[in-house]
């Protein structure tokens, strides 16, 4: 029985930077609202707050932290394990996710527009998203946190390769 | 029409001067409504009249400038509608870039032999998708839909043999409509209906001569009398299926499905009568749908599968609730027939389906126990009670799930209380998607996303096993998984 190889090429390094940067300013923002509802909610002295909760509710901002540093401190290298791409025989194979893993064959043929953005952290660090659309979501492939060369080369050769390939079927 | 390269100065027409005659009554309403409250507040002082003739009036002559203002005209393979006195606007739209032409007659247009033609160009983009021509007469309704569909493409089909003929798919007889209650559509019809009701009472019960209090106090006198409420409760849940079912009725009256011209098209309606036109060269495959109670009765309904059709849900309806076997039958000869089998699905799956149906009302069941909030005993009960249906439900939805590849279309099939099958032609294929959850990782399980750049633009194969995961795929589309496969 044959089964799938990983694909060839990992993506740059510093995505592991991104990553981190990513999720480190997500986990503030949530650290700080469950501090913030955490204080609210203890201090309201409302009926419906069980009484243990209104003597600590600082166990809500903790949780929150104990689950979420972790999981922020871990992601970005196993995203970075996980996170490869190939491109061969006109056929564009992506591999992402952290708890949900995703594997996408786009074939070059069926592409109808490649777009690489650039956010924020991402221009910090000389990195950029490939976005490869086809006619559909499902068929669609988005390849994060490549180095800004790799994904303009890429780019440029999936673009011009498609325009050769065209075939109009969909 | 005028081909390309005849003169630019084609006829120009206007919408049918009967219009006139429908567009004033539907303005009415905006129109009058204030001038009428003005009448009510100030007393129905004799002045107040005059705002009233003046709202009447003024109802008219919009209709007319509107009327007036609006023309379109069919030239050099494009439609150009051009409306507006004051603020002008031009729509261009190309004729390769029409994906479908509408006629829809409602009652008052019914009446006049007039129609409004919907023209679906799927552009998508910040321009409105549907162009509108309200109102023209049939006979310019159907000389427009010829003109507009009318292409390069179709010039193809119409060699092919079929083309300016007209035959008849089905005409779905009316004792059919028997099965309408059972596809669970408009069974809320009469809660609508009543909750309408009140709320009109609530807004409008002042200006009609009693005030709210009535109201009140007619809930109030219910509401002391609860056998009554219990009554009133019970005749609504039996009238869910009859009004459910007047409702089916009415929207799909006489459901015609044609092949014309190198497009399928579906005419249906008591009422309103609609006429959708599917090209049949952008039609992928179709999706079969059938809920637990049609399924009990053997009967299905069907979908159409096509590239660039806004609102398909509405529009792409090929069949109302037919006898699965005409309809299979019916499917094959308009769009394509799936000849292979429906591979079942590893028995991880009917532990997952078993699981994910049951566990949460158990666990719901088992806080509420620990818990103990007020009442809690009250919540308990239907939640095993929905845990024990759980089990059936589970075990269906497992059978429910399937797969296969005839060598020309690829079939995927899951739902239990709401089971599809989508039925795809392989060259719709654009890419796969290949999911596992943490989950689905534990069970050594996978889901399988067809993109197809058609319909909803993935279909999915859940809960296969590692083997099928690679086999689906490459049984459709070879070529794509070559490249990186590995024996192992």
């Amino acid at each position: 029985m044959s089964r799938l190889r990983e694909p060839a090429h990992r993506v740059s390094p510093r995505a592991r930077g991104l990553w981190l940067l990513q999720s480190l300013s997500g986990f503030a923002v949530l650290a700080a609202g469950s501090f913030l509802a955490g204080r609210w909610v203890g201090g309201s002295r409302w009926s419906w707050v069980p009484p243990w909760f209104q003597d600590a509710w600082w166990l809500l901002p903790a949780l929150v932290v104990a689950i979420g540093l972790p999981l922020c401190a871990i992601g970005p290298f196993v995203r970075y394990a996980v996170h490869r791409w190939e491109l061969s025989g006109d056929v564009v194979y992506a591999r992402s996710g952290f708890v949900t893993r995703e594997w996408v064959f786009v074939p070059v043929s069926r592409i109808q527009t490649v777009d690489k953005t650039q956010g924020w952290f991402e221009r910090l660090l000389n990195l950029a998203t490939l976005q490869i659309r086809t006619a559909s979501h499902a068929g669609s492939s988005t390849i994060v946190g490549l180095d800004y060369e790799v994904a303009a080369a890429l780019a440029e050769q999936l673009a011009r390769r498609a325009e050769e390939l065209r075939d109009d079927a969909t | 029409m005028t081909g390309p390269g005849a003169p630019a100065a084609a006829p120009v027409s206007r919408l049918s001067p009967r219009v006139l005659l429908i567009h004033p009554i539907r303005l009415l309403p905006s129109l009058l409504v204030p001038p009428l409250l003005l009448v009510f507040a100030s007393g129905f002082s004799p002045s107040s009249y005059i705002w009233v003739v003046a709202g009447v009036a003024g109802t008219i002559v919009v209709s007319l400038v509107r009327w007036a203002a609006f023309t379109y005209v069919v030239a050099q393979e494009r439609l150009e509608i051009r409306r507006g006195l004051l603020s002008r606007s031009v729509r261009t739209i190309p004729l390769e870039r029409v994906r479908g032409v509408d006629v829809v007659t409602p009652p008052m247009h019914r009446l006049l032999g007039l129609a409004v033609l919907k023209i679906d160009t799927g552009a998508g983009g910040e321009e409105k998708e549907e162009a509108e021509l309200d109102a023209v007469t049939l006979a310019e309704a159907e000389r427009l839909r010829a003109a507009l569909l009318r292409r390069a493409p179709q010039a193809a089909v119409a060699a092919r043999g079929t083309g300016a003929t007209e035959s008849v798919i089905i005409k779905v007889p009316r004792r059919w409509l028997v099965y309408g209650p059972l596809s669970g559509a408009y069974l809320y019809a009469p809660f609508a209906v009543v909750g309408g009701a009140i709320g009109l009472v609530f807004q409008w019960g002042d200006n009609l001569g009693f005030g709210r209090d009535a109201a009140l106090g007619v809930w109030r006198w219910l509401w002391d009398r609860p056998q009554l409420l219990l009554i009133v409760a019970v005749v609504l849940v039996i009238a869910m299926p009859f009004a459910g079912g007047a409702m089916y009725a009415v929207f799909t009256w006489d459901f015609t499905l044609r092949r014309r011209d190198g497009h399928l098209v579906a005419e249906r309606g008591l009422i309103t009568r609609r006429s959708v036109s599917l090209e049949s060269a952008r039609v992928r495959g179709y999706e079969i749908v059938d809920g637990l109670a049609e399924r009990w009765a053997g009967v299905c309904r069907a979908w159409a599968i096509v590239t660039g059709l806004g609102d398909s849900r509405t529009r792409g309806q090929l069949l109302p609730d037919v006898p699965r076997k005409v309809a299979v039958e019916l499917l094959a000869d308009a769009v394509g027939p799936y000849t292979g089998p429906l591979v079942a699905h590893p028995s991880a799956a009917r532990q997952r389906r078993l699981f994910r149906a049951v566990a949460p009302w158990v666990a719901f069941a088992l806080a509420a126990a620990v818990l103990r909030p007020p009442y809690w005993g009250v919540a308990v009960a239907p939640a095993l009670v929905l845990a024990g249906a759980g089990i059936p439900l589970g075990l269906d939805r497992y059978r429910s799930l399937g797969h296969g590849y005839d060598g020309v279309r690829l079939t995927v099939r899951s739902g239990s209380l709401r089971r599809a099958q989508a039925v795809v032609e392989r060259r719709a294929v654009v890419g796969w998607r290949i999911r596992q959850t943490w989950f689905q990782r534990r069970a050594g399980v996978y889901t399988v996303v067809v993109g197809v750049g058609a319909g909803e633009g993935g279909y999915s194969a859940v809960d296969v096993s590692a083997e099928q995961t690679i086999g689906f795929p490459r049984a459709v589309t070879p070529e794509w998984l070559a490249p990186f496969l590995e024996d192992g």
